[in-house]
């Protein structure tokens, strides 16, 4: 019975897959090498209908997900997103969440990512998510893997538990883009790097509109090496592309776990 | 989107903000300046160069801003940040000084009031107290007439404070205000003497007693009343109508306050060449401020602390000495005042004179018998909320009510009494929200940063001590533009509003969360931008004080308005969002797979080994 081989699962949320259906598909294929046992699931957790403060709402939809939590039987949820982290943290109780950035000190980088970017001429200004700012151990985890990397790092004056939003949070951007700009331009601006490494989708999408160059941290582990001459990933041009990616990552999930 | 109704609990966690939050606290220097004088505010301006500015600042609060900038008391320096870190407090009212000395011009002058009303203010004296009280009220459009026993304005300021403290040019220049704004002043005109005080109280609708405090007590010891025993009270003011006084050549004064070292350093200016200061006090325990003391000691004056009188001997019905002995302690163990002596410890000063300086009461003699309360000192009673007497249309302001021992504090006394008189003429309540009036403790609590440099206080130029004793010249020069400019930039600028430094959103819509809020539980309203426009970052959270979580309340409204809205944002942006959910659970979009084997390393249930 195939639910109960699944001791885990990785769901990588809904940014990252609308971002990058080979990073989605990448990180779970070296996820299923090293822990076998894992499931995915790809379904949103609802985190946008509790931020607009659609109570009822969120909880149809968190249960619909809980549902296929439960159905493969899983018992640790591996996350890339920290809203889901936040959120499932919160609402699945019986199951064990773990951060991928977290995890990834415990099991280790890629044989070819390991030093990839000792010779890279770019510093990297490392931006924390600010759901998760009281957690050391994704910030630790974080730094283990850029500095397993080899590239060099800017910690911005706010940083860690003292980040500063993206301005992408708490879903301002739709209702208050002039706003949500100004909070991402102020971001960057007290990074001194022009290169900047996120490990939230929406996060490296602000960066980038508030001025940077910048990558989701998978991109370090699973591309490169980065140097100043690499092209750097932009931002979506339409919506359509972001749902492209997403139907891309779920076959790329279907793939990988024939 | 239909009336959002928020529930109590919602409503109640936003009143511990408006309750607890220190955002429109004001700094130390403010709150303690009994005028509430914007100091953080002038200062700040001084520092940018903007001098005309700052005194305009100053003189919504006050009109006396070159007279206070150098006899102000100032407890607001006491009270400067930097003076509880740093034993170096700004130096504010040289400050004060420095921009009204240079950049105060008539013309800027706010001199307009409201419509001419017709009730009229009798005000007894025209010291600081009753000049106050009388450009407020004539600021209000009452017909206001100020009596002066005296032929000079300015009370106590004038004929207490001498000239080399404070020019009396600078207090006619300032005082020229209520000539402009039409207080009448009837000069030289003593109620109880000239005009009585029933007949004033006949004349005007409203009588103002703000006549100070202008007897000097004497303590009875042996020789009190022997020929070359003055007052201080007396000896001041005739030094400051005439600069002259017919003083021996060695004098004593009895007292440790400011007038007391007003009075020493006066006698060295009017020919006394040996000066003793006599107080019960030990040096740091002196009522007077360190800096006088060192400035008479400067020109000459011989301090002796801890020392109380004995007696004091004549010669011919004439002084010729004044015998001191040790005092102890000045106050026992519930801190009353209760000096104790050894009597075995005693010296003679030989002396022509002895100055009684050990403070003033209230001449309240102008009034007849039994008309009016007074308390200790000659004191008249008030209501210590509306300064009121027992008579209805009779109030008092200032020393004469012993509420005040200092210019500014009489000044706000003026002030408060006028406020009162408006209320009362108007039939409105006398007694409601005046709670910050005065001198009142700031809800603020500030912390010093422990980078925080310790800039030291500058200090203002002074004419040699030499040069000073030779006449009534001004000994403090103030400051240069430079020096000005160097010591406003020391300013802590001291407020709260850390959530405000931190958050990009609450400075669109608030001053600080506190004027959000309120206007919230107000109204019962707030445009959905405004909680729709936080990040829910938690970044004001980790800055505030009191760790209020604004994201939080901000989501709770988000629930309502919600809820409000048949389950959608009431944000139009949002219906974004709406098909971002619909597509995100969209089985096109969504899979949920089982594990499969990828190597042998797997048991019977599944799980790696």
């Amino acid at each position: 019975m195939a639910e109960k081989r699944t001791k885990r699962v990785f769901i990588p949320g809904c940014s990252l897959p609308s971002y990058s259906p080979v990073l989605v598909e990448k990180t779970l294929e070296y996820l299923k090498e090293k822990l076998p046992g894992t499931g995915s699931i790809l379904k949103c957790c609802g985190k946008p209908t509790k931020a607009l403060g659609q109570v009822s709402k969120f909880k149809e939809r968190y249960g619909q997900l809980q549902a296929e939590i439960d159905k493969l039987g899983a018992e640790e949820i591996i996350v890339a997103c920290q809203s889901c982290f936040i959120t499932m943290s919160q609402y699945s109780p019986n199951q064990k969440v773990t951060s991928l950035w977290a995890l990834l000190p415990k099991i280790g980088l890629p044989e070819r990512a390991r030093g990839i970017g000792k010779n890279s001429d770019i510093v990297f200004a490392i931006h924390d998510s600010c759901p998760t700012r009281d957690r050391q151990d994704i910030h630790d985890g974080i730094r283990w893997i850029i500095n397993q990397l080899g590239y060099k790092v800017e910690e911005p004056p706010h940083t860690k538990e003292n980040t500063r939003c993206c301005g992408f949070g708490g879903m301002v951007v739709p209702a208050n883009p002039e706003l949500a700009l100004r909070v991402m331009k102020r971001r960057t601006s007290e990074v001194g790097s022009d290169y900047m490494v996120t490990y939230c989708a929406a996060c490296r999408e602000s960066m980038i509109k508030g001025g940077k160059k910048a990558v989701h941290i998978l991109d370090l582990i699973f591309g490169g090496p980065w140097t100043s001459k690499s092209e750097f990933p932009g931002v979506p041009g339409s919506p359509i592309t972001s749902w492209a990616n997403r139907y891309k990552s779920k076959q790329a999930i279907n793939r990988v776990l024939r | 989107m239909k009336e959002v109704k928020y529930p109590q609990e919602v409503l109640n966690k936003m009143k511990e903000i408006v309750d607890n939050c220190m955002g429109d606290a004001p700094p130390y220097c403010e709150a303690t300046c009994p005028m509430h004088t914007d100091v953080k505010g002038y200062v700040n301006l001084i520092a940018e160069g903007k001098f005309k500015e700052a005194v305009k600042l100053i003189r919504e609060k006050l009109f006396l801003p070159a007279s206070l900038g150098r006899v102000c008391a100032h407890p607001c320096e006491d009270k400067c940040k930097r003076a509880e870190a740093f034993k170096q407090p700004m130096s504010i009212a040289a400050l004060k000084r420095f921009v009204a000395d240079n950049y105060d011009s008539e013309s800027d002058w706010d001199t307009s009031m409201e419509p001419e009303k017709t009730q009229s203010i009798a005000i007894i004296g025209a010291g600081p107290a009753g000049a106050q009280a009388a450009l407020d009220l004539r600021k209000k459009g009452y017909k206001v007439t100020i009596f002066e026993k005296l032929p000079v304005v300015g009370g106590m300021m004038r004929v207490g404070i001498p000239e080399y403290r404070l020019p009396r040019d600078v207090i006619d220049f300032e005082y020229s205000l209520l000539d402009k704004m039409g207080v009448e002043l009837k000069m030289g005109v003593e109620i109880g003497k000239d005009i009585s005080f029933d007949q004033l109280r006949k004349d005007f609708d409203i009588v103002l007693i703000a006549v100070g405090a202008h007897k000097s007590a004497i303590i009875p010891i042996p020789g009190h009343d022997l020929k070359g025993v003055l007052s201080a009270v007396d000896f001041l003011k005739e030094v400051s109508l005439t600069r002259k006084f017919d003083i021996g050549q060695k004098v004593a004064v009895i007292g440790g306050g400011n007038v007391a070292i007003d009075v020493a350093r006066s006698a060295r200016r009017v020919g006394a060449e040996t000066v003793h200061l006599v107080c019960l006090e030990s040096r740091e325990e002196m009522p007077a401020h360190t800096w006088e003391v060192e400035e008479a000691e400067e020109e000459g004056v011989i301090v002796h602390t801890s020392f109380g009188p004995e007696r004091i001997m004549d010669k011919d019905g004439k002084v010729c000495g004044f015998e001191i002995k040790a005092c102890t302690s000045v106050f026992d163990e519930e801190g009353k005042f209760n000096p104790q002596f050894d009597e075995n410890v005693k010296k003679v000063l030989d002396v022509d004179n002895v100055i009684f300086a050990i403070g003033q009461i209230v001449d309240h003699s102008f009034v007849p018998e039994n008309t009016l309360e007074t308390e200790r000192g000659g004191r008249f009673k008030v209501d210590p909320v509306t300064l009121q007497t027992g008579i209805e249309n009779v109030f008092v302001a200032g020393d004469a009510s012993g509420r005040s021992v200092i210019a500014i504090q009489a000044m706000a006394e003026g002030r408060k009494a006028a406020i009162s008189i408006d209320r009362y003429l108007q039939g409105q309540d006398m007694y409601a929200d005046r709670e910050f009036e005065g001198t009142y403790e700031t809800w603020l609590e500030k912390e010093i940063k422990e980078d925080e440099i310790d800039l030291p206080r500058i200090n203002t130029r002074k004419i040699d001590p030499e040069e000073r004793i030779k006449g009534f010249e001004e000994v403090d020069l103030g400051f240069t533009e430079d020096m000005a400019l160097k010591e406003a930039s020391r300013c802590l600028k001291c407020e709260c509003k850390l959530c405000m430094k931190e958050c990009e959103m609450l400075n669109d819509f608030c001053e600080c969360p506190k004027e959000l809020f309120s206007k919230i539980l107000e109204t019962g309203e707030v445009d959905p931008i405004i909680p729709y426009s936080c990040n829910m970052c938690n970044q004001c959270t980790l800055a505030c004080p009191k760790d209020f979580k604004m994201s939080d309340r901000f989501m709770e409204v988000r629930v309502e308005m919600i809820k409000a809205n048949d389950g959608k944002s009431p944000m139009k942006g949002h219906s974004a969002i709406e098909m971002h959910q619909a597509l995100g659970f969209s089985k096109i979009f969504n899979t949920a797979r089982p594990a499969v084997d990828s190597n042998d390393n797997v048991d019977s249930k599944g799980r790696a080994s």
